[in-house]
Parts: C-alpha cells; sequence; structure tokens
C-alpha cells in the first residue's frame, strides 16, 4: 500500500523538525552579546545615556516638582497628588512616587552611563572621539550621582550594569565615598574630554568644570555651616579654593559661554539653541518635533494658567517689543507669594521673567499672586510650541549659576564682587553693600542665588548646603518640616527589593 | 418590589416544582420521523415491539411498514437519541420527533486526539450540544456558554457589538499569564478563549470542556486553564440538505440610565457642591455669568422666574440622542449530505449587529467547509475550512452630559464649555472615525490510516492566517488624544497572525476476551507561530480632510514594528484500559518544549492518571434497576501555563532618540522600557531570566456521576483543588539595578470547588416532552503566597479616588478589594473630628472613613493610607442556572435563568443623580449618601462597594414546528420567538445590570442589551 510512504514521509519529517533545538530566534532585539562593537554603536550608546535627561521622570518634569515644591518658590494646584503636597510641605515618606520615580530615573541613567564606560573602551575607534564618549559617561555618572547624594544621602553605588539578579543586592555607601566617585568621575571626564562644545543637549569640557565647581562648592558651604551629614569634609576652605578654581576656569578661561546681557534672550530658544554664544553650557535638550513627552518637554505646561491661551510681550523692558503668543497650559504649578514678594519691584527678574500681565483677544487679564492663576516664570516658554510639544530645554550648568559660585568661592575680593555684580546689574539692582564680612557675602550671594535661579532646581540644595532650611523656610517662611529637610527618605520599592537596604 | 419578588419566585417555581402530568395510547402505518430541529432523520430503525418485524427511514426520514394489531407498539430507535414508543391504535400515520439523547451512556464525547463511550470517561468532561445554545445574536460564541456548563464561569463585560467574553474554568489559577483556557476547534488548537469570532454558532455541533488535569493533561503546558473542544458540523451521507436559519432582532436599553432629568435639580446640585466645596462666589457655576465665552444661566433662569430674562432654552435628553433601538440580523445557509465515500457540509453567514448606541456596530461574514473523502477501505483523507471576515465601527458614547447644554452652539458647531470639553457625545460620535477589519483564514488537511482493524493513524496539518487592520482619526482639537498629539491623531494598525501545526498519532483500540478493553493514543506535534505588527501614527495635520489616508502628511509621524515568534514541540500519549466494563484507567502524559522558555528550562512533562469505577455494573447492583448509572471518578495530575509573550528570558536592550541640536540621534543600552504601569510610568525590563519556565496546576478532582430509570434523572458531582505554583509573575525589583521588573517563577494560588450538574426528562411521551435542568458551581479562589510581596495593587489606577483598587493579596481571593472601611455619613463635626478626619472632611455630610490602623498597627486617631485594608471580594460565592424545555407537538418552549451570588461590585456610578437627589443636607440627614460638594476627594472604600448578587432570566424561546410537507418541497420550517436579557432580579443600584467583568469594577460599561429575536429555519 502506498499510504506507508506517506506514513514514512511524515515520520521523516515529524523526526527532522524535532532535531530543530527549541532555542528562541529573537527578533528586532538588540542586546550585550550585539551591540557595543563599532564607532556607530559608542555613539549610539552615549545618546542613549543622554536620552534619559529630558524624560517626563527626570529633568521636564519630576527634578522640578522634587528640587523646587519644597521651597519658597513653588506650590501645586488644588487638585495635585498627594506626593507633590508632601513634598510642598516637607513631610516626605517613603512611598512618595515623585521621589520613588525621581530615585528610579537616575539609577535608570546610572545603569546606561555604566554601559558606555564598561564597554566603549574596547571599541576600535578614533582614540580622541572614544576619550570624549566615555568622558562624557563619567559626567553624566557624576551628575546623577550627585543628584542622588544632594537629595537622599547615602546612595547604593553601583559602578557596572546589571546582568543577573544575583548582583541586585547592594548596601548603601557613606556620603563620603560618593563625592569620592563624583569628583573622581568629573576630573576624568574633564581630562578626556578636550573640547568645550561639541553639540546642543551633550556635556563638554566646561560642563564637566562647571559641575565640578558646584560640587566643590557644596562640600565647602556644608562643611562650613554644620550641614547635616557633611561632618567628613576636613577643609571647608580648601574645597571653597577648589570651587573657586574650576568655577574660574568657567569665568575666565573660555569663551564658547558667556553672559547674556539680555534677561529675556537668555530663554529664548530660538537664541539660546542657535547662537554661538550663550549661557546654556549644557542643557537638558528637546525639540517640539520630538515624537513624544522626553524627547519634547511639556514642563511648560506645568507653570502656564489653563484660563485661556496667552499673549506677553516679549521684552517688558522695551516698550517696542512686539507680543508673542505662549499658548496655555495646566496650572500645575503656583508661584509662592514668598518668593514673588522677596524680589524688589523693580528688579527685572520680577518685571522681565515673571508673567503677571497677559492678553486674550484683545482683551487685558492681570494675574494675582494670591489666586489660582498666579504669576508664572517665563523661562520656560515656546511661542512656537506644537500642541503641548515645546522646545523648552532644563538648564543643568548655566553660566550665571557658575559665575555665582566664582564669586561665592572667591568671597569679597574684587573679582568676587565684580561676579555678583554683574548679576545685579542685569537685574537693575544695583551693587551689593561694599566691604562685607566673607561670612556676610556668601549669604548675600545665596540670597543672589534665590532671586537669579529661582525655577532651575538649585533653591532647595542651596539652602541645604547653608543648613538654612529651618531657618529660611520655617522662620522666615512659616513652613513647618516634618520630614525631608536635608534628606529624602529613600524610596520604599528600595528599600523592600534590596535585601541589603533593610533599615 | 413586592411585585418583583413575586415574580421571583413564580419564575422559580416554575423551574422547580415538578409537574405531574398524565401520559396518554391492522394495517399498513406510514409516517416520518424528524429531529428537535425538524429535520428528517434517514436510516432510523422502527420496530414493532416484541417481533422481528421492523423497517428504517429512508433520505426523507420517510417510512411504511406494515404491522399486525392495533395493539402493536412500535419502537422508534436511532443512535444518539432516545428512544419512542409509540401505540399504534387506530392511528395510521405517525409523525414522530426524536429527541437527541443528551444523557445516554452511549453518547461519545469528544476528548482531546480522540473520542470516547461517555460512559468510558474517567476525568471530568462536559458536553454540551450545538442545539442547545440560546438562540440570540452573539458575536462571538464564548458568549453563548454562560451558565450552561458547571465549573464553566462566563463574565460579559458589557454589551459593544464584537465584544468577547472571559471565560474562566475552575477559577483563575495566574497572576500575570494568561487565565484563559485553550480553544480547540475540531481537533485544532487555537489559542485562548476570549473572542471565538470564527465560528457561527450554527456550525456547532458540539462543545466539550475539559476540566480537571486527567481531561486536560493531554494538552499539557497549555491545559492548566481547561480546554474548550468545539467540534463543527460534519456531512452525513444521504441527499443533500439545505437549511436556512435566520435571527431579525430589535434591541433596546435594559434599564433607564441614570441622568438628570431636570436642569434645575442638576443646577441646584451644582451650585450646592460648589459652595460647600469652598468656591468663591464668582465661581459658583449657575449664577448668569460668562466663563470663558460660555454663559452660565441662573436657576431662575432655568426654571423661567427670571423677569429679566427668558426661560432657558435647553434641555437636552442625551439619552435619546446617544441610545437607539437597533435591528440586527444573521443569516446562515448550509448545505450538507454525501454518499458512503463523501461527505461534506458548506455553510454561509452573514451577521450584522448594530449597537445600542448610535454609529456603532459590527458585521461579520464567515463560510465553511468540511469535506471527507474515503480513498480506499483504510484511507480517508478529508479539509476543514473556515474563514471569517469582521467590520466593526465605532465606539462607546456617554449620555450623562448636562441637559443644560446644547448640541450646537449659536454658528451650528459642536457645543462645548471649554476648549478642552470633549463630552459632547455627538461630535464624538459624527467625529471620529474608527473602524477595524478583520480576516482570518483556518484551514486543515488530515488522513486518516487504518493499518489494522485496531490501530490507526492520522495525521494533520492545520494552518491559521488572520489579519487585521484598525484606522483611527480624531480630528483637530477634538478629543484628549488629539490634544496630546499635537492638535489631531490618525492611525493604521496591522496585526498579520501565522500558525503552522502538524499533528502525527497513532491510536490503538483492542479488546482481550469480554474483559480487557485497551485504547492507546500516541503521537508527536509541531507548531510555530508568528504574528507581526505595525503601527503608523500621524500628529499635527494641515486640516482633516484626509483624515488617516495620507499619514506620511502629518507634522509628526510614528512607526512602530514588531515580530513575535514561538513553538512548541510535544510529544503526548494516554492510555485508557477498562476492566470488565467496571473499572476504568487513565493515564496520560504531555511533554512540551516551547522556545518562549529559558535555556535551562525548555521542556517539561505534564502526567496524569485517572480510576473510576461504574458501581451500577456490578452484581450488587441489579437489584437496584432503577439506577441505571453509578460512576465515582477520581483524577489527580499536573498542566502548566505558558501563557506569556516570548523574549522573556532575553536580554533586551532598550532604544530611546536624543536631540542635539541639529536633530535627533538614536540610542541603545540596557533596560528594555515595556507597556507602561498602572499609574503611566514606564516599566523597564530587559534583564534576562534564563531559569524561567512553566507555571505548573496540581489538580485533584473527584467526581460521582448518577443517573436514574434510564437516564432520565441524571446527576453529575465533582469536587476539585487545583493548586497553581510557580507562577510566572512580573517581580518588582530594585530599581536601584537600573530595571523595574522581571519574569520569575514564583508564588502560589489555589482554587477549590464543587461543581453539580443536573438534567431531569420529566416528561417523554409522543406529544409531550418536558425537560429541566439545572447547574451550579461554587469556587474558592486564595492567593497563597507571592514570593517576598504580601499584596500587589493591579489594574487601572483610578483618578477619582488615586489608587488602584484591585490587589492580589496573599490569603485573600484574586482581585480583592484594598481600601478604607466606612460608617456611613458623618452627622456632627464631633464626630467627624473624633473619627480621625480633618479639615472639610471632617465636617457632617461627608463620607466617615474609619481609623483601624497607624504606624503601629493600632489606630492612632488620624485616618491616612495605614488605613487602607481588603474591603471587598468581586468572586461570587456560586454561580447557578436552571433551564427547561418543554415541547407539545408542535410547539416548544424553553427558558433559561442565570445567577450570580455573593459578589462585590465596586461601583463608582453610585453617587448617580437619583442618589445625589438623596444627599445629606441639614434638612435630611442622610445616612447613605454624601453632601453635595465639588472638592471631595473620594477615597477608596468600601462605601462604593454594593453586593453583586443577581439572577436573570437569561432567555426564553418560544416555537412553532410546522408538519413535515405542510408546504411542498418544504421538510422542516421553525419558527420561533427568543427573548435574551429579559429581567435581571438584583438588589444592585437600582436594576442596574451587576455583571461588570471579572475585577467587577462598575465604570460605566456598555449596557447589555434587552433582545427580542424573531427566527426561522427551512430545511429543504
Amino acid at each position: 500500500m502506498n499510504y506507508r510512504k506517506y506514513l514514512y514521509g511524515t515520520f521523516l519529517t515529524a523526526a527532522l523538525l524535532s532535531c530543530s533545538d527549541m532555542e528562541e530566534q529573537p527578533y528586532g532585539i538588540i542586546n550585550s552579546t550585539t551591540f557595543y562593537k563599532t564607532p556607530e554603536d559608542a555613539e549610539s550608546a552615549i545618546v542613549y545615556c543622554y536620552s534619559i535627561l529630558p524624560e517626563v521622570g527626570y529633568y521636564s518634569r519630576g527634578y522640578t516638582i522634587v528640587t523646587e515644591l519644597p521651597t519658597e518658590n513653588l506650590t501645586q494646584k488644588g487638585d495635585a497628588g498627594t506626593s507633590n503636597f508632601e513634598l510642598d510641605e516637607l513631610r516626605t515618606t517613603a512611598t512618595n512616587s515623585n521621589l520613588d520615580d525621581m530615585w528610579t530615573y537616575i539609577y535608570r541613567g546610572i545603569s546606561r552611563a555604566n554601559g558606555v564606560i564598561t564597554n566603549v573602551p574596547n571599541i576600535a575607534m578614533n582614540q580622541t572621539t572614544r576619550d570624549q564618549i566615555v568622558g562624557e559617561a563619567y559626567f553624566l555618572r557624576a551628575l546623577h550621582y550627585f543628584n542622588l547624594v544632594r537629595m537622599f544621602g547615602e546612595v547604593p553605588i553601583r559602578l557596572q550594569t546589571i546582568d543577573t539578579p544575583t548582583q541586585i543586592p547592594l548596601a548603601k555607601s557613606p556620603v563620603k565615598d560618593v563625592y569620592d566617585l563624583i569628583i573622581a568621575d568629573l576630573k576624568q571626564s574633564e581630562q578626556l574630554i578636550t573640547v568645550p562644545r561639541i553639540s546642543e543637549g551633550r556635556a563638554n569640557k566646561v560642563a564637566a568644570q562647571g559641575l565640578l565647581a558646584k560640587v566643590y562648592l557644596h562640600l565647602a558651604s556644608s562643611k562650613s555651616s554644620a550641614s547635616p551629614g557633611y561632618e567628613f569634609v576636613s577643609n571647608a576652605d580648601e574645597m571653597y579654593t577648589q570651587a573657586a578654581a574650576y568655577a574660574g576656569k568657567v569665568v575666565n578661561e573660555q569663551t564658547t559661554f558667556a553672559f547674556t546681557d539680555n534677561l529675556v534672550d537668555i530663554w529664548n530658544t530660538e537664541i539660546y539653541k542657535k547662537a554661538a554664544v550663550s549661557e546654556h553650557i549644557f542643557d537638558a535638550a528637546v525639540d517640539r518635533s520630538g515624537d513624544r513627552e522626553g524627547s519634547f518637554s511639556k514642563l511648560p505646561n506645568m507653570f502656564l494658567p489653563a484660563d485661556r491661551p496667552m499673549e506677553i510681550v516679549y521684552n517688558p523692558s522695551d516698550p517696542a517689543s512686539a507680543k508673542i503668543n505662549i499658548g496655555q497650559g495646566w496650572s500645575h504649578f503656583r508661584t509662592e507669594a514668598n518668593l514673588y514678594n522677596n524680589y524688589a519691584d523693580d528688579d527685572k527678574r520680577k518685571t522681565d521673567l515673571i508673567v503677571s500681565k497677559y492678553w486674550n483677544a484683545g482683551t487685558e487679564y492681570n494675574l494675582d499672586i494670591t489666586s489660582s492663576s498666579r504669576p508664572f516664570t517665563r523661562k520656560y516658554i515656546d511661542p512656537l510650541r506644537i500642541g503641548d510639544a515645546s522646545s523648552c530645554n532644563t538648564p543643568i550648568v548655566r553660566y550665571s549659576d557658575i559665575l555665582l559660585v566664582y564669586a561665592e568661592g572667591v568671597g569679597p575680593t574684587t573679582e568676587g564682587y565684580a561676579a555678583i555684580n554683574k548679576i545685579r546689574a542685569r537685574a537693575g539692582v544695583g551693587d551689593l553693600a561694599p566691604g562685607l564680612s566673607v561670612d556676610a557675602f556668601r549669604k548675600a550671594v545665596v540670597e543672589e542665588r534665590a532671586n537669579e535661579l529661582a525655577f532651575e532646581g538649585n533653591r532647595l540644595f542651596d539652602l541645604r548646603r547653608t543648613n538654612s532650611m529651618e531657618e529660611v523656610l520655617v522662620n522666615k517662611y512659616g513652613k513647618t518640616i516634618t520630614s525631608g529637610a536635608y534628606f529624602f527618605p529613600i524610596p520604599q520599592r528600595e528599600i523592600d527589593t534590596n535585601p541589603l537596604m533593610k533599615p | 418590589m413586592i411585585k418583583r419578588r413575586l415574580l421571583y419566585y413564580l419564575t422559580v417555581l416554575f423551574f422547580l416544582v415538578p409537574w405531574v402530568v398524565q401520559a396518554q395510547s391492522d394495517g399498513l402505518v406510514t409516517g416520518t420521523v424528524k429531529d428537535g430541529q425538524s429535520q428528517p432523520l434517514p436510516g432510523v430503525s422502527i420496530m414493532v415491539k416484541g417481533t422481528s418485524t421492523g423497517t428504517t427511514t429512508d433520505a426523507d426520514g420517510k417510512f411504511k411498514l406494515q404491522v399486525g394489531s392495533a395493539d402493536a407498539t412500535l419502537v422508534f430507535s436511532f443512535v444518539g437519541f432516545q428512544s419512542q414508543e409509540a401505540k399504534v391504535g387506530s392511528q395510521t400515520e405517525f409523525n414522530i420527533v426524536l429527541t437527541e439523547d443528551i444523557s445516554t451512556l452511549q453518547e461519545v464525547v469528544v476528548v482531546g486526539y480522540g473520542e470516547m463511550k461517555k460512559s468510558d470517561l474517567t476525568g471530568s468532561v462536559a458536553t454540551l450540544k450545538g442545539d442547545n445554545l440560546n438562540k440570540t445574536p452573539a458575536s462571538s460564541m464564548d458568549q453563548l456558554l454562560q451558565g450552561k456548563i458547571a465549573g464553566v464561569q462566563v463574565i460579559t463585560n458589557g454589551g459593544q457589538p464584537g465584544s468577547g467574553a472571559t471565560i474562566r474554568i475552575r477559577g483563575a489559577s495566574s497572576l500575570n499569564g494568561s487565565k484563559d483556557p485553550l480553544v480547540v476547534v475540531d481537533g485544532y488548537p487555537w489559542g485562548d478563549a476570549g473572542n471565538l469570532k470564527q465560528i457561527n454558532p450554527d456550525d456547532i455541533e458540539s462543545i466539550e470542556v475539559l476540566k480537571d488535569a486527567s481531561a486536560a493533561a493531554i494538552y499539557g503546558s497549555r491545559g492548566a486553564n481547561g480546554v474548550i473542544l468545539v467540534t463543527t458540523r460534519k456531512g452525513r451521507s444521504g441527499s443533500p440538505r439545505i437549511t436556512f436559519n435566520t435571527l431579525q432582532t430589535v434591541s433596546t436599553l435594559a434599564v433607564k440610565p441614570d441622568v438628570w432629568r431636570d436642569p434645575v435639580e442638576q443646577a441646584t446640585y451644582d451650585n450646592e457642591a460648589a459652595t460647600t466645596g469652598g468656591s468663591s462666589p464668582a465661581d459658583i457655576p449657575f449664577i448668569g455669568t460668562t466663563r470663558g465665552g460660555v454663559y452660565y444661566p441662573s436657576i431662575a433662569e432655568l426654571r423661567g422666574l427670571d423677569p429679566n430674562k427668558p426661560q432657558w432654552p435647553y434641555n437636552t435628553d442625551w439619552v435619546d440622542l446617544v441610545y437607539r433601538n437597533p435591528h440586527s440580523q444573521s443569516y446562515t445557509l448550509t448545505a450538507d449530505g454525501g454518499s458512503d465515500k463523501t461527505k461534506y457540509s458548506i455553510s454561509g453567514n452573514y451577521y450584522k449587529e448594530d449597537g445600542l448606541v448610535i454609529a456603532n456596530g459590527y458585521d461579520k461574514y464567515t463560510g465553511r467547509m468540511n469535506l471527507d473523502q474515503k480513498l480506499t477501505n483504510a484511507v480517508t483523507v478529508g479539509t476543514n475550512v473556515i474563514l471569517a471576515y469582521t467590520n466593526s465601527r465605532g465606539q462607546q458614547l456617554g449620555a450623562g452630559r448636562s441637559p443644560i447644554w446644547p448640541v450646537y452652539d449659536a454658528n451650528g458647531d459642536y457645543f462645548k464649555t471649554s476648549a478642552t470639553d470633549f463630552g459632547n457625545p455627538i461630535a464624538l460620535a459624527n467625529e471620529l472615525y474608527n473602524k477595524t477589519k478583520t480576516f482570518d483564514l483556518l484551514a486543515s488537511v488530515y488522513a486518516n490510516i487504518k493499518i489494522t482493524d485496531w490501530l490507526q493513524f492520522r495525521t494533520t496539518l492545520n494552518t491559521k492566517f488572520g489579519n487585521s487592520v484598525q484606522d483611527q482619526y480624531d480630528p483637530i482639537n477634538s478629543t484628549q488624544r488629539a490634544l496630546d498629539n499635537k492638535g489631531s491623531y490618525g492611525s493604521i494598525v496591522n496585526g498579520n497572525y501565522n500558525d503552522l501545526l502538524n499533528e502525527n498519532y497513532f491510536t490503538i483500540n483492542k479488546t482481550f476476551g469480554d474483559v480487557h478493553v485497551i485504547t492507546l493514543t500516541g503521537g508527536f506535534s509541531i507548531q510555530k507561530t508568528t504574528n507581526r505588527f505595525s503601527t503608523l501614527t500621524g500628529q499635527n495635520f494641515v486640516n482633516d480632510v484626509l483624515q488617516n489616508e495620507n499619514l506620511g502628511s502629518a507634522g509628526t509621524m510614528l512607526i512602530s514594528n514588531d515580530l513575535q515568534r514561538f513553538g512548541l514541540q510535544s510529544w503526548y500519549g494516554r492510555a485508557n484500559y477498562v476492566l470488565k466494563d467496571r473499572y476504568l484507567f487513565t493515564l496520560t502524559g504531555r511533554a512540551d518544549g516551547s522556545t518562549k522558555f529559558g535555556a535551562d528550562n525548555k521542556w517539561a512533562f505534564f502526567p496524569s492518571g485517572a480510576v473510576a469505577w461504574k458501581i451500577h455494573e456490578e452484581n450488587f447492583m441489579q437489584a437496584i434497576p432503577a439506577v441505571s448509572d453509578l460512576k465515582l471518578r477520581a483524577s489527580y495530575g499536573l498542566t502548566g501555563n505558558q501563557g506569556i509573550a516570548p523574549y522573556q528570558t532575553q536580554d533586551r536592550f532598550g532604544s530611546y532618540k536624543y536631540y542635539v541640536g541639529t536633530g535627533f540621534k538614536t540610542g541603545f543600552g540596557p533596560g528594555f522600557a515595556g507597556a507602561n504601569d498602572e499609574q503611566g510610568r514606564t516599566v523597564v525590563s530587559g534583564l534576562g531570566n534564563s531559569k524561567l519556565k512553566w507555571e505548573t496546576t496540581k489538580s485533584f478532582d473527584v467526581g460521582l456521576d448518577i443517573g436514574i430509570l434510564d437516564q432520565r434523572f441524571t446527576l453529575t458531582a465533582d469536587y476539585y483543588i487545583k493548586n497553581t505554583s510557580d507562577l510566572l509573575r512580573l517581580q518588582t525589583i530594585a530599581p536601584s539595578s537600573g530595571f523595574d521588573r522581571q519574569w520569575i517563577n514564583d508564588g502560589e494560588i489555589s482554587n477549590r470547588g464543587v461543581e453539580l450538574g443536573l438534567n431531569a426528562e420529566v416528561l417523554t411521551t409522543d406529544a409531550l416532552t418536558w425537560t429541566v435542568g439545572a447547574n451550579f458551581t461554587m469556587n474558592r479562589n486564595r492567593v497563597v503566597s507571592m514570593g517576598e510581596s504580601d499584596r500587589v495593587l493591579i489594574g487601572t489606577l483610578y483618578e477619582s479616588v488615586r489608587q488602584q483598587i484591585s490587589t492580589y493579596t496573599v490569603n485573600q481571593p484574586m482581585y480583592a478589594f484594598y481600601g478604607y472601611k466606612t460608617d456611613g455619613i458623618i452627622q456632627t463635626l464631633e464626630e467627624g473630628i473624633k473619627a480621625g478626619l480633618t479639615g472639610r472632611d471632617a465636617e457632617p455630610g461627608e463620607i466617615k472613613y474609619l481609623d483601624i490602623s497607624g504606624p503601629e498597627g493600632k489606630p492612632d486617631g488620624v485616618v491616612n493610607e495605614l488605613d487602607r485594608t481588603i474591603i471587598g471580594n468581586p468572586n461570587p460565592n456560586f454561580i447557578y442556572s436552571f433551564n427547561t424545555n418543554v415541547r407539545y407537538k408542535q410547539f416548544d418552549f424553553s427558558a433559561q435563568l442565570y445567577g450570580v451570588q455573593g459578589n462585590d461590585v465596586f461601583d463608582f456610578q453610585k453617587m448617580s443623580p437619583s442618589r445625589q437627589l438623596q444627599r445629606w443636607t441639614l434638612d435630611n440627614p442622610s445616612n447613605d449618601y454624601p453632601r453635595a460638594n465639588n472638592s471631595r476627594g473620594y477615597r477608596a472604600s468600601d462605601f462604593f462597594l454594593t453586593d453583586g448578587s443577581f439572577l436573570r432570566l437569561q432567555n426564553v424561546t418560544v416555537g412553532y414546528n410546522l408538519p413535515s410537507e405542510t408546504i411542498k418541497g418544504v421538510k422542516s420550517l421553525r419558527v420561533f420567538f427568543s427573548g435574551n436579557n429579559l429581567y435581571t432580579f438584583t438588589g444592585f443600584h437600582g436594576g442596574f445590570d451587576p455583571e461588570v467583568g471579572e475585577l467587577s469594577i462598575n465604570n460605566g460599561s456598555y449596557p447589555r442589551p434587552r433582545a427580542f429575536t424573531l427566527g426561522l429555519n427551512i430545511g429543504l
């Protein structure tokens, strides 16, 4: 019978098929076995490291929430989530979802940077380019740990990308070890990167110097003000000197980034993204043509009132200035009266950089600092935005910030006075009283930073490093601090899932 | 209320009280024999009782027979039908309708890779004949299984045309893996149950459900959730039979939605809520002011009492605008027949279901062909082809919009209260474009070879090809999604599904003497599946003219594509041994190798064993001839679940773009961003796990089958214990690792329960037959362990209560609700403060949340997150159903009741307008409904929990069968009227339908229609 032939045929087929093993042939997957091979891979790997920065959980919303709400700068709308209220009222808990996000995104960034630091040095390629890419990864790792240590204090130090779950258990390291790593990474970065500017959104030699100056200043002032957790710093003055030295490199030894004379131009995306010289030493970069939040930014919507589309005068100090249309937002953040009233009435940082008046269909509307739609910062506006998609970068290292770091570092010297008065002159508030003591001068610089750098994520850390959370927030502004004054609680999710983190 | 209760008792009585009805009693007699569907039955044997005189019916079911005397009795018998007797008397013409023998022990049931006599079953297998499915429009067969089989829970989420159902057999037993049973159609495993749209219910011959491990273990790693075997109609030899079936259905809303009917009442409530909520006087809504370009009338104006303003002109009836009474249709044309060598069955169906909501509908076209050809005495080959095309359009719309607002504004545009008001349902119905088309082709060829009398070999090649395309367009500023996508959103989503399966198995059937009967089945199969997806999205279009027809013209374009490929290889076998027709033994095993699992765990073996004892065959039972069946069964075995996506064991990199001034650059690196979590945050996985393996379910089943009086009364009872371990779980890992989740095997779930199935043929006479059936299912589900976690919140994060409300909690049933406990409404401020509440939350009229715990585990005088606990269980205590069938001469009547008892429903719709009218006020110190307060942040609490028990009059059908040949050329004609979802007895929220899905959360599901169907079946 011929069916037997068929039968044998079937069995042969079955036997052959069964010999093919059950190994999975992946599709659309790149992983450690197929990546980190070519110069293009190296380039792509560092791009991936940067892409964490403008994510919603990091610089395009999360960082602003975590660093600005606790201060006198911002509060939030009435129906915001519990986590916002906890931050605003300084009663943070380990289950705060904003802090959980922050922690998570930072460590994702660290994992990505570690991937580059471990793998890119083995790629055969042009050494200068390779050094630069690895240098950028060191910069980013340092930035992430600097954010972590300023927010949470003692944290686990991870220097490798995880490849099995057995690597998960890891205990916290002392604050000192975290700073040692940050300084070592930034010094590596400053050496490996040779060019002052690579492109928008990428770190560079100047950024490494600027960030290093901020790190030393944090150590210096924390020590000299006896801020909790910084007892390990041996010599505050030495740290001030280092801060001044590195800030000096930014202020005196390069011309790629410089002071912008006109306040509103600092925040004009079409200027700072395109100009040859700008204040934006390093930003988390976005563009409105991006395809998702994280490649564009919705941070402006957090500030802008929700009532109606708004037209504002581009430069209130210039009578001839045209109106620009900036759309409307979600009124999520509300500017606090504490900050608003702290400015002198003619401080241009109030009159030009905080919008308190707008037009809609010819009608003028005034914003009241006590209502739900309040005057708002115009550091994050984009007249060319598409829908909710804006091109507003979040600044991470800005020239004026480093100029003030320099002033604080050098103290009441000629250079110090020159630096702070340059900032004050631009704001139209006149020179700082001469002849101040070292402490008084540094205190004045910190106050200047409050006005100059508001809404840029500096104030909380300035208050912490000067040990003045209570002095300013409680005594001056009447807040209550229940928890999270100097360090936020480490997220419960980490404590629950990392066996060596158990308290 | 009293009326309803009375109706309830009457209905129950009708089903339960066995009426006692008296039954009633030469030459040539002639006649016709038909089945219950009025189809002529060829080959029926007709014998004169006590003699050897007899004949059989011809192809048209007709017979002629010479009988000796008027005292003679004719016996009509046919395989698969109950025998019937008829006294000849003076009658010469007999029109006999044979009832299909549902309970006969000789019935053959389909099991995996074969068939068995029902009496020889050792496992727990339930059977449902296609004829017993309710005659009501159903876009997928799954919905029709509700209440039909003990142990099978079918949950429909609502009445959206084309929606499927959730099926759970003996409870859910996985946390993150699939919980759906495996569906096998004509021997071909199709995949998860839930939306079996490709099968026309008219084409179903029978449905078998394999419930215990003994029955399901032959499907190994896919058997843990149970198996549903669907067998389609095959051709029978004889002259061609052509049948035409149609259903014409009109549907209505079963319950009138609870919405604001009087604008004054609504405005009063809103104003009061704003005042209580602390709004500034200017922000009280209805005071006759213009806000954002929209005029908000005052209450006086709404009443028509403002001397300076005309009566407010609008009182829009949104319910009337959004809902309709749609007409749905179904037409099936079938031809079957064949000869000794060739058998065929061909059918086509057109199905059109319009939704209760305007602009929402579903069309379906299916075609099927079965062909069997005997090539030689030993070799039979055949094919089975199914084609299905579906087309669905539109979406659900809300009807709860304020009646104060018109549909259109003064310019004839859709009225909006603000630029971000996307609640106008008429605008959404007319402006949004949303269409999905699917096409499926399923084909099998087989060859069956009889090698010897006792040895057969069967090989099959099966393939499934599917394609789906979804077109969507949200015009400029028409929806939140449009706004989130830079103004407008258009997309095309493509899916391609391919599956190829080859099965080869031997069957041995051998009897040794009268004592030993052995049946062995063993074989090998290989299956490969490839699913391919692509999504094209455009944002920010110039205008709305092209909709999604030219996505390349969008301001921003997004493309994503994906492919999943996985394979399964298996060796399987089953041995049945029957000793003395009394003692039955079954051993089953399957070894599965899957590509989805880790290098260290590719293969697993799933064995099971069962024994059964036919007690009624024992000599000592001969004394009780009334007992026609008494069988004790027991089984134990292992089944698996591999219901996860492929590539979960592999390490995977992610990809993101970053802007570097000149444009975006693409980055790759560690951490794969998968779907967002319930909070909308990106979840990063991508950490491999080479040890990943199957979930294993160990189940034990003990069952008893009882049949009395030649199977007129039957009872099947089962008790089972199912323990599932090595649960496939997305474990949360320390975020400092750079990853969030990883698939692991961890944890245990147990299900145990009781199932009862009852059937009684109360009457079986020539003119009148009456059967009653009932089934009962009770399942207890418990999460036994979950690795390091005691509780995981799952499901949607509900914005209104700012938390997820369903949980997996150790020592609780799955999906247990989590939140605050409450104790009515606060009546005095002191009471509120004493309760641990502060601010406005402590004021009279607010919900009184209870302080039950604190940082030290005891009440701390503050109501906060620590006071949350398990507050309810969405799983029913039991589910049950009754059905009855009466046939009197040409008429028939059937009815089904379906009930669910003892589940909690989390009712987000609790504060509907009729409840808002009963709100707490100083004059009405309600303890049930809180005051109007627009700044209240509701907490997830037992305030929202309502008992979801119900008993539904699921279906009533009345039919009339025209006597044969009344119309020349028409062999049979049946007309029937069927009502579906006729009434629901429930204490739930004003009679609203409490069946809202597996998680039992009522968040405004699509209403389930009450459907009235006129049906016609014609046989030629």
